[in-house]
């Protein structure tokens, strides 16, 4: 379904990502796992859109969209979960959601949208009207992920999902992104660490300095301890 | 550096930094050729027919670029989005303007009051003003400007002149002189003091106020971590700008004998910015050259009237989104690429191993 | 203090804060949207004016078949300043010094045009309601009232449209933090080309029911230009409710300081306003500051 070849990119001076190929296939969940700086976050934002890349392809559906809009993506059925979460922060919780939801032939589904959101986070319905510059860490991550629940999404892509959350919370939303990936969702997740992702993986990729240094099945590597004690540290 | 001096010797000298002494870097011989021509050519003008005509407009350019070249100093350089500068002008105008002709005083030595009374009302502007994000200080700047206006026109008598403005201010006397000589002495005046203007702004620039100013135009947050205070050296900026403008008014109100609300009048706003802008907004020679292509130009542009400002407006706008450095750095761009001296060859890959001597000291 | 003095100078001030309101609206919304000062808000005003003015000498149409034309050439003209001026600088780091020489370039420009076209001489654009009435010894005119009504009724429509509609939340959604909006799928560039068409429609708006009560000339965009910066600004920039309150503050005090002091107190008086405003509290009534991004 998204298929990336040979993409290199990077920012003002400096390549971060020195040609990267992979695959994400339908209602498959792949993680790519990588330390700190070493490009996830480029990656994402490159496929996305956010960020123009200065060689090679990205594919979904079939379709070359490496040059395309981060809007035009976004409708495609591309959709970027941001680090940082990148809430509207002067929006309510409902109307950040509604903003999701944003894109033509979606917003007419968006009662029955927000009502799944709603199972997943209950909260959100009962504080709809807070303000999400109000909100702590985990709520904006909730909201973030739920937004992003709310919209055309063929495929979700998630930047460190569980970045600065506690632990509680963090289990919380490994635990909603399964629910969504056993409704059939195709997922790219960037994380640094391999220790939750273990129920949505299917394959993983090891990203090191901006290149894909290892590929395989989830079962195989993120039970190599060893492996992955020497690269992620 | 040659090859020939890194292989023998252990003492490697550092090159000269030729951006650390940017007076170096001015030809000697081109200023002094300029101020030479500058001299000698009001005296070959008049015995051209259209010369007095000639000099008469040098005058407005040198006083025209004066005005831009401290508007733009502020604006350009410290990024300050002041729109004061026509209220500096008329504060200087008047100042000489009241001192000479309800005082009585020699207009030589009214003028001197002028850039000290626009720096006050400078930094009587800028206290209040330079605080604030660049876009209120277009709001309180304007506001400035209108308040100077309304005064003018219905202050006290000996300011407004019931509404035309002081008609009949003293202008310059030169002992007995007149006629072409006296306007060569009046271009004199005028080029000297443009001369000075020109020089000071020049000094500033490449200043070490200079490069805080620009330092806080381009990142805010870092040059005050580095501890420039952002408030005085911006206030310093205004005053120096707010004296020459302030010393061209009173120039330009005995040249003309009078001084009116017609300054405050915005076509005049709108050909200093065009100046700048299309000059080089944010260097030193764009404003000067602004200056003259606007003056020069405009005694073309006469015929077509009213298409003038229409022009004007557009080509404003035009460069301001497609050319927004301006005419001199691209005519400076071009010079060097065709016309200017060779670049210094890239330093010497030294592949041979130097002598042992020379290796063990790390290699420079 | 003449019961009719007071009368004035309510009635004025509820004519004055309508109009300020007005013609703040559009360059609030703008700076809102887009962090852009256009300062060609008072050229667009003219040119819904004098584009009503030509639908009626010229086509020998009502004013109400005027009005809504007034009010599309607005729009258009500022969408096409949108095209041409300010989407190729948008996001890059020139982009205020450009948008501020180009809006003043642009206004002076359509200054020129309008002499070019039309001549220097006043012209008179009919109002869409002519008469009036006396209420307590006070003309209150049809007109007003209409330019009241529509002030208030606009304040509204555009608070309801940015607060309920899927387009207004967009715009409010862009204009907080814009790489979002992208993710979301809402065209940031043609969102930011629909606000400044909103404001252009406005400014027209303002332009042809307001210039009934001035004789229209080329310089006639100035005055409101200064005008709309200033309850912009008192308002807090960027702030709906803001331009309607300090249109309605800054009208009130401006007639109360006329009818009591006299015409020649009014402009100035404002002036001093502001500047204690911007020096007491420089962010306006209602402004927020920058806004954190999350």
């Amino acid at each position: 379904m998204l298929e990336v070849k040979g993409l290199v990119a990077g920012y003002a001076g400096s390549e971060v990502l020195h040609g990267i190929d992979l695959v994400v296939n339908d209602a498959e969940g792949v993680i790519v796992l990588g330390p700190n700086g070493h490009g996830k976050t480029t990656l994402l934002r490159a496929i996305t859109g956010l960020l123009p890349p200065r060689a090679g392809q990205v594919l979904f559906d079939g379709k070359d969209i490496t040059r395309w809009r981060p809007d035009v993506i976004a409708a495609a059925g591309v959709v970027h979960i941001p680090q940082g979460d990148l809430l509207f922060p002067e929006m309510s919780v409902f109307e950040n959601l509604l903003m999701g939801a944003y894109h033509g032939p979606t917003w007419s589904g968006r009662k029955a949208r927000l009502e799944r959101v709603y199972e997943l986070f209950p909260w959100l319905k009962e504080r709809g009207g807070q303000l999400a510059r109000s909100l702590s860490g985990g709520e904006r991550r909730m909201l973030a992920l739920a937004r992003g629940l709310m919209s055309q999404a063929k495929i979700l892509l998630i930047d460190e999902p569980s970045l600065g959350l506690a632990p509680l919370t963090t289990q919380q939303i490994y635990a909603s992104i399964r629910t969504v990936k056993e409704g059939g969702m195709s997922l790219l997740l960037a994380d640094e660490n391999a220790n939750h992702v273990a129920g949505l993986a299917d394959r993983v990729y090891l990203l090191e300095t901006g290149m894909l240094v290892r590929e395989g099945p989830a079962q195989e590597l993120l039970h190599d301890k060893a492996l992955l004690e020497s690269y992620l540290g | 550096m040659s090859v020939r001096a890194a292989a023998p010797t252990a003492i490697a000298r550092p090159a000269v930094d030729q951006a650390a002494a940017p007076w170096r870097r001015v030809s000697l011989i081109a200023v002094a050729g300029t101020v030479l021509a500058g001299i000698a050519l009001p005296w070959v003008l008049t015995r051209l027919d259209i010369g007095d005509y000639l000099i008469t407009l040098l005058i407005l350019f040198f006083m025209q670029a004066v005005v831009a070249q401290s508007w733009n100093l502020i604006m350009g350089y410290g990024g300050i989005y002041s729109f004061a500068q026509v209220a500096l002008f008329a504060v200087g105008g008047w100042t000489t303007a009241v001192l000479a002709s309800s005082l009585g005083w020699n207009p030589f030595v009214a003028i001197l009051f002028s850039p000290v009374i626009a720096m006050i009302a400078a930094i009587g502007i800028g206290l209040p003003t330079l605080r604030l994000r660049g876009v209120y200080v277009v709001l309180l700047t304007l506001a400035f400007h209108e308040l100077a206006r309304v005064f003018t026109v219905t202050g006290p008598r000996f300011i407004s002149g019931g509404g035309y403005g002081l008609v009949s201010v003293p202008t310059f006397q030169f002992g007995d002189v007149i006629g072409e000589r006296r306007t060569i002495y009046l271009y004199y005046l005028a080029m000297v003091i443009f001369a000075i203007a020109s020089f000071v702004i020049w000094r500033v620039i490449h200043s070490p106020l200079g490069v805080a100013v620009t330092a806080l135009r381009d990142s805010e947050t870092y040059a005050v971590s580095r501890g420039i205070n952002q408030f005085r050296v911006r206030l310093i900026l205004f005053a120096i700008s707010a004296f020459f403008t302030g010393l061209a008014g009173g120039y330009m109100t005995h040249y003309n004998g009078g001084i009116s609300t017609s300054v405050f009048d915005f076509p005049r706003l709108i050909d200093l910015l065009a100046m700048i802008v299309i000059g080089g907004w944010g260097t030193f020679a764009g404003p000067i050259l602004g200056a003259g292509i606007i003056i020069g130009l405009d005694q073309y542009l006469v015929a077509i009237g009213d298409y003038r400002a229409l022009f004007e407006g557009l080509i404003l706008a035009g460069i301001a989104v497609f050319a927004p450095q301006g005419l001199w750095p691209l005519i400076r761009k071009t010079y060097d690429k065709y016309l200017g001296p060779e670049p210094p060859p890239p330093p010497v890959q030294a592949d041979q191993p130097i002598a042992a001597a020379g290796a063990a000291d790390g290699g420079g | 203090m003449h019961d009719t003095q007071i009368v004035q100078a309510v009635w004025g001030g509820v004519l004055f804060g309508s109009v300020y309101g007005l013609m703040a609206l559009g360059l609030t919304l703008v700076w809102g949207a887009v962090r852009l000062l256009n300062l060609a808000h008072g050229a667009i005003f003219v040119v819904g004016a004098y584009a009503a003015y030509w639908v009626v000498s010229s086509l020998h149409q009502p004013i109400l078949v005027a009005l809504p034309v007034g009010v599309a050439a607005a729009a258009a003209f500022a969408y096409v300043m949108h095209l041409v001026f300010i989407r190729p600088v948008l996001g890059k780091p020139g982009f205020d010094n450009s948008t501020l020489v180009a809006t003043v370039g642009i206004s002076i420009s359509v200054s020129a045009a309008a002499l070019l076209i039309f001549n220097p001489e006043y012209k008179v654009v009919p109002p869409v309601l002519s008469g009036s009435t006396i209420v307590a010894g006070v003309q209150i005119t049809y007109q007003g009232l209409l330019v009241i009504v529509t002030s208030l009724a606009l304040f509204a429509i555009v608070y309801l449209f940015l607060t309920y509609t899927r387009h207004g939340m967009a715009i409010r959604a862009v204009s907080q933090q814009m790489e979002a909006a992208s993710l979301m799928s809402i065209p940031v560039v043609q969102t930011y080309g629909l606000v400044i068409a909103i404001s252009g429609a406005l400014a027209g708006l303002a332009g042809v029911l307001l210039s009934p009560s001035f004789f229209l000339n080329p310089q006639s965009g100035f005055n409101p230009m200064i005008q709309a910066l200033i309850v912009t600004i008192f308002g807090g920039l960027g702030s709906i409710r803001g331009a309607l309150v300090a249109g309605f503050v800054l009208g009130v005090f401006e007639s109360f300081v006329e009818v009591f002091y006299g015409v020649a107190w009014a402009q100035p008086g404002v002036f001093i306003l502001i500047i204690v405003m911007l020096i007491v509290r420089p962010n306006g009534l209602f402004g927020i500051g920058e806004v954190k991004r999350l």
